[in-house]
């Protein structure tokens, strides 16, 4: 079969805007319903967080109730964490364009990733000693960052094999994070709603609008 | 040296194979997304896709996704193998003139 290299030439173009175009649809994969689901989880989660000690304190007076509030946020973010894994899966099945074996590696690794930080906390737990109501919300705030931070730092190592983006976000995130603990201390869960909610969230849509 | 691949030279079918060769070899990728991608129609992309798969360098996958109909794509070994002839073969000819 004889070509011209003029027409050689536009073959060899049209097969690299192809691939091009589909490396772009390979990097977004659903993965923009996927951080607004999860940015509605962080900004519903710290907006508890902040809301519930508050209104149980208004209820009763102002009288301390720390272990109902830590019980109430954490029933907030298992629920939460639950209905997001479960949306995730949904999201996944439905809008990732390719089949491929990675959809459920990605998904053990979250899972994995949970576990390990959970059994750290349950195994470090009994020799924490926190004295003290200011003491314990400060502690709160700790464990809260380091919580936040962690799948940060897992949206950066996603990042090194799936797509460079997802580190910009993930560091971005921290950053955030760590300034608002030092800065804004009082507000740090609003901030965190706000900022890494917010964040979040603002990343789905400019995936949606910048790759597609 | 690569030789110039009468099937994958067409346009359509050329696009089509530097689509899926960009996936992992363990990968398929959604006919309505691979329509969308190339701006094709569904009955255009059908018929390319048979000529692709009757020389046994596409798979296609029939399959249901939340009780959906779903098409999966992917290239097979040996359609890998001559879309990098052609590609070859396409340089070749730029080299040589």
């Amino acid at each position: 079969m004889e070509i011209s290299s003029e027409e050689a030439r536009e073959s060899l173009a049209q097969a690299q805007d192809a691939a091009a175009r589909t490396r772009k649809l390979l990097a977004c994969r659903g993965a923009d319903a996927l951080f607004v689901v999860w940015g509605l989880v962080w900004f519903l989660g710290y907006l508890g967080t902040d809301l519930a000690p508050r209104l149980l304190a208004l209820g009763k007076g102002g009288e301390d109730r720390g272990e109902t509030a830590v019980w109430i946020v954490n029933g907030i973010w298992l629920a939460l964490i639950a209905l997001g894994i479960v949306v995730s899966v949904a999201v996944w099945k439905r809008r990732s364009p390719t089949k491929t074996s990675s959809g459920a590696r990605l998904g053990w690794f979250w899972l994995l990733l949970y576990v390990y930080v959970s059994v750290w906390i349950f195994l470090l737990w009994p020799f924490i000693k926190v004295e003290g109501a200011a003491e314990s919300v400060r502690f709160g705030r700790h464990m809260g960052a380091i919580e936040a931070t962690v799948p940060m730092f897992a949206y950066v190592v996603m990042g090194l094999w799936l797509d460079h983006f997802m580190i910009w976000i993930g560091l971005a995130i921290t950053g955030l994070t760590v300034l608002g603990l030092f800065l804004a201390p009082a507000w740090f869960w609003i901030w965190m709603a706000v900022m890494g909610g917010g964040s979040l969230v603002s990343t789905g849509f400019l995936i949606r609008n910048r790759w597609r | 040296m690569g030789r110039i691949d009468e099937v994958i030279h067409q346009s359509l079918r050329l696009q089509i194979m530097a689509s899926l060769i960009t996936l992992d070899p363990r990968q398929s990728v959604d006919f309505v997304y691979l329509r969308d991608l190339l701006k094709a129609t569904d009955g255009n992309l059908g018929a390319h896709l048979e000529k692709l798969e009757a020389a046994g360098y596409v798979k296609i996958e029939k399959t249901f996704v939340a009780r959906k109909p779903r098409t999966f794509v992917s290239a097979t070994a040996k359609g890998r193998t001559a879309f990098e002839e052609h590609v070859a073969a396409l340089k070749t000819i730029l080299n040589m003139k």
